[in-house]
């Protein structure tokens, strides 16, 4: 593997401490690879040893990987979908030059981190919460799943997932939710399965909120269906990024207030923010 | 924020004949820690403003409310603000950046909320926190730039930087920077209008930029930076169309260093008084050290601050190193001089 240009501003295992000590966030530093395995078709989980995005990050936030090829210097984000300890899982698709050096990581490997970055879902209400997510946008609900898992305030999850052909979370989200729906692509859409299930989502006592990331036009579908119904839906999107936290403003959606900057602005944005429910 | 989307098709090669980069830096890749405290040895003097140390951030890639959470701002040379306007801008529509070999196309075109927003947020929020402020310009017309540097012209900014190089915007921007006559005659007016040392960015997107230099200099510019992004563009071979929205954007990054490094020699050549800020793929304090010897004053980190948020202050600690074994460069930038 070609030598990185970059020097890595810390190694993880002082990071936390150091930054806090500084009252600033750690820059981009280099992570240990602790596992890395194939879930699919092309569909890869990759495990890093990051304490300080393991103890900080919340669901929706993202963190970016870097090549150590050179010639590729834009950061590929991905929206964390699991921590244990010290560890944070990422499930990617292989989609290009840089997902697909990733994907021949092994344990032991070296990968540059930038992260936690983002803002992340609003969590604060008891609810329902509805995560629909779509092909490679579910991984960052499976955060969100285990977040609301067991939570004392008496919050459920329910799981709307859509796949192009392989169930590759189902299995992830089942010990985190109390409901687990999901479709593939020959059957239906996530549209589909929400109507299948709007009967006991509205009839319920607990009131229902989407957490919503995946394709931007299923979730402005999502956003339509919720809006229609009254339901608040807080959509993660996804863009073409520069740099991921907020210096380059390459990244804008348009919005009724402006363009925003999906990075540092979002990724999470409401229904209303974005203008997405008439 | 699910799948990602920057990855592009493409493969790099990977194998570089090594030059500079292994010779004197240590490369055991022992992490630095660019928030301890530390005293810097080398400053250097553009148009008579003091800079801590030789390396500030180039305009376009840096924002106080994201760069200012992973250094402090005022331990950089000065910090070059995003572009400037006199009302609000909204910018060009997404897709704004692309991926290219060693390097990044963007089309932002300049989006910020306007002069009058940057006099009462980010200009004293920085002068707060102790930044040498180079504040960047940005117009449609001659009247646009008036309008900001009069604004400007009572402000706490330590100096102007105006921007007639950036390639993303339909009117100003790179138009007046490429036309030695409109360029003399807009510098000419905003002369007339502050005693700021004023810079002017330079756009390499010319046939000769030593003429273009002198009439930024005949018309009164105090200092020069250069370069702005090459023009460049990048297809989607899946449907046939260019990535970015706005089609074309400007090239950065580590592909640029060498381009942005002649055109700096060649100015030095041509004019060997003026001071001169050297902008273009620095990412280590290596090729910040090129670039003083190609005859700048100071340098400004661009593209490598968005691969990595501490990038310009990791370059300027390295090169304060560098200059540690090269006094006699070190004691003329310090006396605004260059080598």
């Amino acid at each position: 593997m070609p030598t990185n240009t970059f020097i890595p501003t810390f190694t993880t295992g002082s990071v936390e401490l150091r930054a806090a000590q500084a009252g600033r966030k750690p820059g981009r530093r280099t992570d240990e690879v602790v596992a890395a395995s194939r879930l699919g078709d092309g569909i890869y989980e990759l495990v890093v040893h990051d304490p300080y995005v393991a103890r900080t990050v919340r669901p929706a936030q993202f963190v970016n990987l870097y090549s150590a090829n050179a010639t590729m210097v834009l950061p590929r984000p991905f929206g964390v979908a699991k921590v244990e300890g010290d560890d944070v899982t990422l499930i990617y698709q292989v989609v290009g030059a840089g997902t697909e050096e990733f994907s021949h990581f092994r344990a032991g490997d070296a990968v540059d981190v930038l992260g936690p970055l983002g803002k992340p879902f609003d969590l604060a209400k008891r609810a329902n919460y509805i995560l629909v997510g779509g092909g490679l946008g579910v991984p960052p609900l499976l955060l969100a799943a285990q977040a609301l898992h067991g939570r004392a305030d008496g919050s459920k999850v329910t799981s709307v997932f859509g796949y192009r052909d392989e169930r590759f979370a189902d299995d992830l989200v089942r010990p985190y939710a109390d409901e687990v729906h999901s479709i593939t692509n020959e059957r239906g859409n996530v549209v589909d399965l929400l109507d299948s299930i709007e009967g006991e989502v509205s009839g319920a006592p607990l009131p229902p909120v989407i957490l919503s990331c995946g394709p931007t036009p299923m979730m402005r579908a999502v956003a339509a269906w919720a809006c229609q119904r009254g339901i608040p839906a807080q959509l993660s999107l996804e863009a073409r990024m520069g740099c991921g936290y907020g210096a380059c403003v390459a990244c804008v959606v348009d919005t009724p207030q402006g363009r925003l900057k999906v990075c540092k602005d979002g990724p999470v944005f409401t229904t209303e923010q974005l203008g997405w429910g008439a | 924020m699910g799948a990602m989307k920057n990855d592009t098709s493409e493969t790099g090669a990977d194998a570089m004949n090594e030059t500079n980069e292994t010779c004197e830096q240590d490369q055991s890749h022992q992490p630095m820690d660019v928030l301890e405290p530390y005293e810097w040895r080398h400053p250097t003097v553009v148009a008579g403003v003091r800079w801590k140390n030789p390396v500030g951030t180039a305009s376009g890639t840096f924002q106080l409310d994201a760069c200012g959470d992973y250094y402090d701002v005022a331990q950089m040379g000065a910090i070059s603000t995003k572009g400037v306007s006199p009302v609000p801008w909204q910018g060009n529509p997404g897709p704004r950046t692309a991926e290219s070999p060693a390097g990044m196309v963007n089309s932002v075109g300049l989006q910020n909320p306007g002069v009058d927003h940057y006099l009462i947020d980010e200009l004293p929020r920085l002068k707060d926190l102790g930044a040498t402020v180079v504040t960047n310009v940005a117009g449609h017309s001659d009247d646009d730039y008036e309008q900001v540097v009069a604004k400007l012209a009572d402000s706490p900014a330590d100096m102007l930087e105006i921007n007639v190089s950036c390639p993303n915007v339909t009117h100003g921007g790179m138009s007046v920077g490429t036309d030695p006559v409109a360029l003399g005659r807009l510098i000419t007016h905003l002369r007339a209008m502050t005693g700021k040392p004023m810079i002017v960015k330079l756009s390499p997107n010319v046939t000769d930029i030593v003429e273009i230099a002198h009439a930024a200099v005949d018309a009164g510019a105090d200092a020069l930076s250069l370069i702005n992004t090459l023009v460049g563009m990048r297809f989607d071979i899946r449907t046939g169309k260019p990535i970015l929205a706005n089609r074309t954007g400007g090239v950065s990054g580590p592909a640029i260093f060498p381009i942005a490094l002649s055109f700096v020699w060649r100015v030095r050549q041509a004019i060997p008084d003026v001071p001169i800020i050297g902008i273009g793929g620095i990412d280590s304090g290596e090729k910040a050290l090129e670039y003083l010897y190609a005859g700048a004053n100071a340098v400004e980190v661009g593209a490598a601050a968005l691969t990595d948020p501490t990038s310009p202050m990791r370059v300027a600690r390295e090169l304060d190193d560098l200059l540690d074994a090269r006094p006699e460069l070190a004691t003329k930038l310090a006396e605004g001089q260059t080598w």
